[in-house]
């Protein structure tokens, strides 16, 4: 089912992000819907408020994410790195909880419309009938998560990602500059989800709890993957939408949200350490 | 000294609604209902700390219990017609009874996983609450629950209530004495801060964290239970994720781990908004900034700002 | 000395001067301000300060001022019971106007029958409350909204003369939704409507895709949604991109200048939808203007009905009040609520008959050519539940 792929892709950009904090930099960041949320409306303020191209206003949102990203991790997160997962995952739900009620103030509770032109026109099959945009959708994320895997693999620095996750110690001391790594992953981290946001905005709709339900989500896909391994977090996201749209069309409707910890929980059950076992490294 | 300040602790909290009323006769009702949740709050919080600050497992399924409590209760008392107690300890036991069926599976995860695996545990009994219409009545809530009866008396005044909510603190207060002192305190605290050994040493992590777990959840559902005959409705929305995000303020602004501590926290969080009247986004801005700073700066809480007064 | 007496004579008249001007008449508006459900709490909030702001300028009720408080319940009953006691005990209110969801709504009605403060309900629609309220049940609360049981029967009757045979609910996932529901479940069976299948959605999510599929396989003749303008937007984007084809009947706020704002960027988007509803943009214009020019965006029905129960209720039993008793207190405000006989609101004729329900017109409307219209406006009356 198309739908369940692209719902998939989209939890998968997110989860994406999550994961390779969480391999790299050992972080458990319970604020990351909020890179979302932010991101998208971002994304709005350049489409609907200023009224740039689709292309231009999908591309700020992660190019303003990455600079937040940056400065959310010099201030709260540098502080709360070398602490214990308890401390990091309270602070950053307090962080997630400070930015959505500032997001309810400053920009009100009405939901925001971006329909784009993608969005508006459908793509009509033999009686299946698609929005080109949720094809965007699928493609861009195919695109990036292959851009992904280049970097990881290819670049210095997408190898020194690796290497940290891997064993961060050693790192240090073979003159792997550690700091400038953490960065970069948190701002890719950051620029993954803001990219999902301009992505699925126009066929949705952006409000500011947008990002609660969806860091759940992301991470049941990141500890149904294995936790920290970035491949692991995609397959479990897809497989979550895939499910969730299936379940949702033949099942229950009412019931639909809970499908992803449902899910979550069997995996679990059935292999405590994740799908794809205690690997080591992103 | 201590022994005087406890006594007149002790009197002021006994004689509060006297006090109240003479101090603020026109608003007295509305400081009665908030003293009651502050009480019913406190006793949750004390039994999420025996999880989160004795055995050292961040759990995130607190709500789950406290609903399961809750709807047990209001069920039996509106459909089986059940009497308070009976149904307060079937609340008890109803959530007891989940957890330790659900804790099995859970503690063999790793901590991170567990703590996902409660969140997702609290996510679908909410969820379950919403849609399992025939059950709960859904978003409808169960409403007509009963004031409770003790014997020949009926608690149906807010003075009345008031005094079996501390009531129900002191006895939640006490077993949390009772529970994290002696050797089973000491086994709790040894499993929290250096597992492998106290395995090494020959206390099992999984049985201790499992016996927390279930207090602490059965307490949950029994404060679940007085929660449901206060307010006579129970609707799904008293049992979501945002629960747990109070408990958090509460136990950790007041001192994970400590008894002083959290009912400071339980206090400060119930009585503060009152005081400061601030629209409800603007303080949940402030609260999670000041857990922010809290947990950053002082993770042991307010408690550990206190002097060190010998306990 | 003289300075002494010349201060004292100056406090004096200070003091009589404070001491003339009566005090001003406390309303309690309760709502939901925080939560998923803010955005009703929010327009409440705008359209009472609108209304008192408006009542002030022309010199408050018989030289009385009007003063309005908030309380939030958070669309909650048990928080609801708190709202109530916070207007009353802290805000000392002599009149409640709230609480805007139905759950809250039946959780409050004990308390201020305990308190003994009258609470006009602007737009819980939840049959219950009418066969608590009034004489017998609880004297205290009184409902300007028609409830869902009254709505239900006549819209049902009239999808059954626009030749629906078999329909579809989709309904939002909260109190107001599975009232609302039951309410058309029933009527559907009396006016020989064949139910297919019923579906609840939680407010705020934006993904009706699956919800879409289901009900082309169920393929009704018609779609009855049970949906706020917020979430309505979304779901008609999708619901056209699925290339559904069902007759849309709604109840909620589909029908609103709120919905064609949401979409306006392809207004036509609703066209064919057919709402059952008591209240639309342009029975007062007046009101509709000096809303946009303050808040910016059309006029919400929160706070809209919430500014009309004000103005055409609870106003003229103050007057009443002050005329007759020459006071306002709570139970004199509630003795001259069962006197209000206002003919011409813009909701139509408020009367609070024996269960302290009054029975305005229902209004049915169309979005044509992406814009609303009025199809018919229904006067109601207890006959329409035979």
């Amino acid at each position: 089912m198309l739908h369940g792929l692209t719902l998939g892709a989209m939890y998968a950009l997110v989860a994406a992000g999550l994961a390779l904090m969480l391999g790299v930099a050992r972080l458990i960041n319970f604020a990351h819907g909020e890179f979302f949320m932010l991101g998208a409306y971002v994304f709005w303020f350049g489409y609907s408020e200023l009224g740039l191209p689709y292309p231009v206003a999908a591309l700020l949102a992660p190019v303003m994410m990455v600079a937040f990203g940056i400065a959310y991790q010099r201030t709260v997160i540098r502080a709360i790195l070398a602490r214990s997962w308890h401390v990091q995952l309270i602070a950053t739900l307090a962080t997630s909880i400070v930015l959505t009620n500032l997001a309810i103030i400053v920009l009100g509770t009405q939901p925001k419309e971006v329909p784009t032109v993608l969005s508006s026109r459908i793509l009509d099959v033999g009686g299946f009938r698609v929005a080109w945009q949720r094809l965007l959708v699928l493609a861009a994320s195919l695109v990036i998560f292959w851009g992904l895997h280049r970097f990881v693999s290819r670049t210095r620095t997408g190898r020194a990602m690796r290497a940290m996750s891997q064993n961060r110690e050693a790192c240090a001391v073979v003159g792997v500059d550690v700091q400038w790594t953490a960065m970069v992953t948190f701002a890719l981290s950051a620029a993954l989800a803001a990219i999902a946001a301009a992505l699925v905005s126009p066929l949705f709709n952006i409000f500011p709890d947008m990002g609660t339900t969806l860091t759940l989500k992301a991470f049941a896909a990141v500890v149904a993957g294995g936790f920290g391994y970035v491949n692991g977090a995609i397959a479990a996201s897809f497989l979550i939408g895939l499910i969730e749209a299936l379940a949702g069309s033949y099942v229950s409707y009412a019931y639909k949200d809970a499908i992803a910890f449902l899910i979550m929980i069997a995996v679990l059950l059935w292999r405590p350490q994740g799908l794809f076992g205690r690997r080591i490294g992103i | 000294m201590r022994r005087a300040v406890w006594l007149v602790l002790c009197i002021v909290i006994v004689a509060a609604p006297w006090l109240v009323a003479a101090a603020v006769p026109r608003q007295q009702r509305y400081v009665l209902h908030v003293l009651i949740f502050t009480a019913l709050f406190a006793a949750l919080a004390l039994s999420y700390d025996l999880v989160v600050g004795h055995v050292g497992s961040l759990s995130l399924a607190h709500p789950a219990f406290f609903g399961v409590g809750a709807y047990a209760a209001a069920i039996l008392a509106t459909e089986a017609r059940w009497s308070f107690l009976a149904d307060v300890v079937a609340a008890c036991l109803a959530a007891a009874v989940v957890a330790a069926l659900v804790g099995v599976p859970l503690f063999r995860l790793a901590e991170h996983a567990f703590a996902v695996g409660t969140l997702g545990l609290a996510l679908v009994a909410s969820v379950v609450a919403n849609n399992w219409v025939q059950v709960t009545r859904g978003p409808l809530c169960i409403t007509g629950v009963p004031k409770p009866t003790l014997g020949p008396l009926a608690v149906t005044t807010l003075p009345a209530f008031y005094w079996l909510a501390v009531a129900a603190l002191v006895a939640v207060g006490l077993l949390y004495q009772g529970l994290t002192t002696f050797r089973l305190g000491r086994a709790f605290h040894a499993v929290r801060d250096n597992e492998p050994l106290a395995a090494a040493a020959g206390i099992d992590p999984l049985k201790y964290r499992l016996v927390a777990f279930t207090i602490a959840a059965g307490l949950a559902g029994g404060v679940g239970a007085l929660y449901v005959h206060y307010l006579s409705v129970m609707c799904p929305e008293e049992m979501t994720v945002a629960l747990t995000v109070n408990l958090l303020v509460i136990v950790f602004l007041g001192g994970v781990g400590s008894l002083r501590g959290v009912l400071v926290g339980a206090v400060l969080f119930t009585a503060l908004p009152e005081v400061l009247r601030l629209a409800p986004t603007w303080r949940l801005v402030i609260y999670g900034c000041l857990l922010l700073l809290v947990v950053i700066r002082s993770p042991g809480g307010i408690e550990s700002l206190l002097p060190r007064a010998s306990r | 000395m003289r300075l002494a007496l010349t201060l004292a004579a100056l406090l004096l008249m200070a003091v009589s001067a404070g001491a003339q001007a009566p005090p001003p008449i406390r309303i309690g508006f309760a709502s939901a301000m925080s939560g998923p459900a803010a955005i009703t709490g929010e327009g409440v909030r705008w359209g009472a300060t609108l209304a008192v702001d408006e009542i002030n300028a022309k010199g408050g009720v018989m030289g009385r001022k009007l003063e309005a408080f908030f309380a939030d319940n958070k669309a909650q009953p048990g928080e609801a019971v708190s709202a109530v006691r916070k207007l009353l005990d802290v805000d000392q209110v002599d009149v409640i106007i709230g609480q805007t969801h139905s759950g809250a709504c039946l959780g409050a009605m004990p308390v201020v029958k305990e308190l003994g403060v009258p609470m006009v309900i602007e737009a819980c629609s939840h049959p219950q409350i009418r066969a608590l309220s009034g004489k017998g049940g609880n004297e205290w609360t009184f409902r300007v909204a028609l409830d869902d049981e009254i709505m239900a029967y006549t819209f049902a009757r009239y999808m059954a003369r626009q030749g629906v045979k078999s329909t579809s609910i989709l309904a939002m996932n909260n109190d107001f939704g599975h009232g609302a529901a039951n309410a058309y479940d029933a009527a559907f069976k009396k006016a020989n409507i064949k139910l297919l299948s019923t579906e609840f959605f939680d407010p705020g999510q934006p993904d009706y895709r699956p919800v879409l599929t289901r009900l082309k396989r169920a393929n009704p003749e018609a779609i009855l949604a049970i949906i706020l303008a917020s979430d309505g937007a979304p779901f008609m984007r999708q619901f056209r991109e699925l290339g559904l084809t069902q007759r849309v009947f709604s109840r909620g706020s589909l029908g609103s200048a709120e919905f064609l704002y949401q979409v306006r960027d392809n207004p036509k988007i609703g066209d064919g939808v057919i709402e059952a509803s008591y209240w639309i943009t342009g029975l007062d214009p007046d009101w509709d203007k000096k809303w946009t020019e303050r808040y910016k965006v059309p006029p919400r029905i929160h706070g809209s009905l919430a500014a009309i129960t004000l103005k055409w209720a609870v106003v003229p039993a103050l007057e009443i009040a002050l005329k007759k008793h020459g006071k306002a207190d709570r139970p004199t405000i509630r003795a001259a609520l069962e006197e209000v006989d206002v003919k011409d609101s813009p909701l139509g004729p408020i009367k609070f008959d024996a269960n302290h329900q009054a029975w305005i017109n229902m209004i049915l409307i169309e979005i044509r050519d992406g814009q609303l219209h009025i199809l018919d406006k229904l006067p109601t009356s207890p006959a329409l539940l035979n």
